[in-house]
């Protein structure tokens, strides 16, 4: 039986090309690279090369599993209290929360700077009680902090999206049943948000764990990141790009890893985002 | 328990919002300090109108994000209606699975991979810079063309597939029957996936860092600015972004309530 | 082929993923009737339609109208139009803007077009709704909408895929009268798919009962309901009981252990049949003179009758009768030769017919499902 649709699969075709070239190709470069030597010749010297960064690597894990939670505990009421709100107020409150998105999170991330550093604002504040100066920039603390700063309306977004589509009937049916608001939030709200929470979590992770800019200007050059150690190795030329390409093909196997264990979580079919 | 709740949305507001009330704050400064507010002046506003690189700058982001927004955004829209006529499932899969990817990879990476994929060709031709306009460009559209395909697909799959039906039954030829029916109807999927684009373009450093070469755009000279000591000027210039974006979401979200408010 | 039909499909097959849907159909279609498809959904009636529409290319078989083949015409270029199921109105356009579609296809100037538009609408009864948006109008609204909009191009043959599944039973009836009134109006021919046989039987010249890709039997409305050819139409029209017989000889039928008179001729001797009674020619009366005797096992009243059902030798007969009995009472049934209908043995013998799983909660739970 032929059906005819409408739709041509044909036109599909210069996007096939495009993401061949632009998207896989890029990828199986990366991989070459990371198998040879600066002459082409294959070799395993940059896998066996990463030992070094391993401590790069434990600590970027770390700080983004850390800076994650945090994002989720900060934003999950948050996304809970907006959906209580009118709908006017639910849309004015929305477009407050995305706007920051939209402005370079370069600047962003610097303007804590002025608020966190030593003679910063709050330093400022501080000195004038008396008190001070506390060491607030070049910490971890600060690192942390930036990242969830950067990120916290990629976690709040998909879980607000998703919790304001909950139907209503169902937290009507749970208190007809019986439950408090409590219950209805742990037993209810909880279980139905969990694929905006999922989302939350790997786009709040994934540039997390991948930064080189917050912790650059926020750590001090104390914290060295993965990201910073490849920032740094591609910018030392091209005799460093196969174990930069080893590097970078390690973050994207851990990426892979903890999005494949996300997904467990989701039965999401698309493994879309929800935004 | 209701004011709590308030409470707590206006304390995570002025979270999000204290660096940029700092940083519109400083950018009025009439000293060259992002420290001690001295006094207000507009000198940092006015030494950007003069400031070339800047300028420049502003040019080539303005150029690239409108340029790869409508590009993928041609490109993922076709792409959307052939996924969605795909009946192959397994072959369907493996392009969405791709098509996911550089949403989900970390920018870093599609970046470096796209840049290693630009010098290795540029090596192949005998290029002696082979990173500039066309390779941002590509880069662009290459991380744009997801949000542009992920836009129109839901919109795509809503859509009635008798409509398309009923335009060839009476008398659309295939094509017309796809811009008169099928296009109107995923149009705001389209319009979303377009805007998405052009603010993802706006405001890309990560993967421009990697393939832009000499060709600099905004985030980069701004990058290159926090490398050494930031002056006021810096802040001028993200405030006057933060203000014609805010103006953009007022303007939309204005047009979209009177459209809906047409729609009744 | 006949002058007198305007589409006809020769053998036609359609498969899909291995299972035929349609199973070498033959279907010739008179110009201006109004003829349906009936039959339970899987049958193959919505496939036959859009293969004519020319959504849908056969795997094998031929399809002509007038005369000409159709094969591999695109549905742009058939005067045939469609009315879809869930209307398939174009909700970007208004009601002007949906009817003046084809037109505005066809490149037919400006004023004709408002002319034929006006027209259209007040055939529908909807004038005065022509800047109304698409989702402001009713579901019966939408449904007028749709015919407007196909009848506009002047179709020759007009498909309708279940127009009137969505609409509540109210407006169905009403519908039921106006597409009719349409129909005859325009006379063109009209091509009506349904699973509801009531529907079927009220508007059509001619039924088509389909099931499993192949056509059961075309007849009248009356020959579908009188003389069933098989235990599959008898019964999906209506009810019927269906129980094994033998034709002793013309006129002359042993079912149930007794002997009746019947009508029907040219059966071999002894040759074995299926007996159709229908529940409202069977004649309840008292045990001794009733030709077979049971114990009623049930009773539900309907309003205009009883729906009783009786256990005669386990095989439980339904009866609607204006009598009240009740459950445990000892009857006899009366049947007319005249209610007693013939057929020959098929696939479906054995399959219909008894009511010994019958419950009016199953009825309508399967009426239910079928209208998804």
């Amino acid at each position: 039986m032929k059906t005819k649709s409408f739709g041509n699969k044909l036109v599909a075709s210069p996007y096939i090309v495009w993401s061949a070239i632009f998207i896989i190709v890029p990828l199986v470069i990366m991989v070459y690279y990371s198998l040879t030597d600066t002459n082409g010749v294959f070799t395993l010297a940059n896998i066996a090369g990463i030992g070094k960064y391993k401590k790069a690597f434990a600590l970027s894990i770390l700080y983004a599993i850390i800076a994650t939670v945090i994002t989720l505990l900060l934003a999950y009421p948050m996304a809970y209290f907006m959906t209580k709100m009118k709908v006017s107020s639910q849309r004015m409150i929305m477009l407050i929360v995305m706007l920051p998105m939209w402005m370079n999170f370069l600047i962003r991330t610097y303007s804590w700077i002025t608020i966190l550093a030593n003679t910063g604002i709050i330093n400022t504040f501080l000195s004038k009680l008396g008190i001070g100066p506390v060491k607030l920039i070049n910490t971890p603390g600060a690192v942390i902090l930036g990242m969830v700063y950067d990120f916290i309306p990629y976690m709040i977004l998909p879980i607000y999206s998703v919790m304001s589509k909950i139907d209503n009937s169902l937290l009507e049916a749970s208190s007809d049943l019986g439950a408090n608001s409590f219950t209805r939030l742990r037993r209810v709200i909880l279980p139905l948000s969990m694929p905006g929470v999922i989302s939350g979590i790997t786009m709040v992770f994934v540039p997390s764990v991948s930064t080189f800019y917050i912790s650059q200007k926020l750590g001090g050059n104390k914290t060295l990141l993965i990201g910073d150690a490849i920032e740094y190795l591609f910018n030392a030329g091209p005799d460093f790009y196969n174990i930069a390409s080893t590097l970078s093909l390690l973050l994207m196997v851990l990426i892979l890893i903890s999005l494949a264990v996300m997904n467990r979580f989701s039965d999401s079919e698309e493994g879309g985002v929800v935004i | 328990m209701k004011w709590l709740s308030k409470l707590y949305v206006c304390l995570i507001i002025f979270f999000l919002y204290a660096p940029v009330a700092v940083m519109v704050l400083f950018s009025f400064n009439s000293a060259e300090s992002v420290w001690v507010f001295e006094g207000f002046s507009l000198d940092w506003y006015k030494s950007l109108l003069f400031d070339a690189t800047m300028l420049n700058a502003l040019k080539h982001t303005l150029i690239i994000a409108v340029l790869s927004a409508i590009i993928s955004t041609v490109l993922g829209t076709a792409a959307a209606v052939g996924i969605e006529a795909l009946k192959n499932r397994i072959a369907k899969k493996a392009v969405m699975t791709v098509t996911n990817i550089p949403m989900m990879n970390a920018d870093i990476v599609t970046g470096i991979s796209l840049m290693l994929l630009f010098v290795f060709i540029g090596k192949l031709i005998g290029l002696h810079e082979s990173l500039g306009f066309f390779t941002v460009l590509i880069a662009h559209i290459t991380f744009n063309l997801p949000y542009v395909i992920l836009s129109v697909l839901p919109k795509l799959k809503q859509t009635d597939s008798h409509l398309p039906e009923a335009a060839l039954d009476l008398g659309c030829t295939p094509i017309q029957a796809f811009f008169k029916v099928v296009l109107p109807s995923i149009s705001t999927g389209i319009a979303t996936g377009m805007i998405m684009a052009f603010t993802l373009s706006l405001d890309d450093f990560v993967i421009s860092y990697f393939t832009c070469g000499h060709y600099q755009t905004l985030p980069i000279v701004i990058y290159n600015m926090t490398k050494k000591t930031v002056t006021p000027d810096t802040y001028a210039l993200s405030t006057l972004i933060f203000a014609s974006v805010f103006l953009l979401l007022v303007l939309y979200n204005a047009l979209q309530t009177k459209a809906e408010k047409r729609r009744g | 082929m006949k002058k007198e039909n305007i589409v006809e499909l020769k053998n036609v097959s359609v498969s899909f993923d291995g299972e035929k849907i349609l199973d070498s159909l033959d279907l010739s279609i008179k110009n201006k009737e109004f003829i349906t498809l009936l039959g339970p959904s899987g049958c193959g009636k919505t496939t036959t339609l859009r293969i004519i529409a020319g959504f849908l290319d056969q795997d094998e078989g031929d399809v002509f109208f007038e005369g000409n083949l159709l094969n591999g015409v695109p549905a742009y270029k058939r005067q045939i139009n469609t009315i879809f199921q869930r209307y398939a109105l174009f909700p970007h356009l208004n009601v002007y803007e949906n009817v003046a579609f084809g037109l505005r296809v066809k490149k037919m100037p400006e004023n004709e077009i408002k002319e034929k538009v006006t027209e259209m609408l007040s055939l529908v009864n909807l004038s005065g709704f022509e800047k109304r948006s698409i989702d402001t109008l009713s579901g019966g609204q939408q449904q007028r909408v749709a015919i407007a909009r196909a009848i506009a191009n002047h179709p020759k043959v007009l498909l309708l895929d279940e127009p009137l599944a969505a609409l509540d039973l109210k407006l169905r009836k009403d519908m039921q009268k106006e597409l009719k009134r349409i129909q005859q109006q325009l006379s063109i021919t009209f091509v009506f798919v349904t699973h509801d046989q009531e529907e079927a039987l009220t508007m059509s010249d001619r039924v088509v009962v389909m099931d499993n890709g192949r056509i059961q039997q075309i007849g009248t409305p009356q020959d579908i309901y009188n003389e069933p050819q098989n235990a599959f139409v008898a019964d999906f029209i209506g009810e019927s009981n269906i129980v094994d017989g033998v034709m002793l000889k013309d006129c002359l039928v042993e079912f149930s252990g007794h002997k009746f008179e019947c009508l029907d001729k040219g059966f071999e001797e002894n040759e074995a049949v299926d007996v159709v009674v229908r529940p409202e020619d069977v004649d309840i009366v008292d045990v001794k003179s009733g030709m077979l005797k049971g114990v009623v096992t049930s009773v539900s009243f309907l309003g205009v009758h009883y729906e009783i059902i009786v256990d005669i030798g386990g095989f439980k007969w339904m009866i609607q009768t204006t009598d009240e009995r009740f459950v445990g009472d000892k009857v006899g049934l009366f049947i007319e030769p005249d209610a007693i209908h013939i057929m020959k043995k098929s696939e479906y013998s054995g399959l219909y017919g008894d009511y010994s799983s019958y419950s009016e909660e199953m009825d309508h739970l399967s009426d239910i499902i079928e209208e998804e």
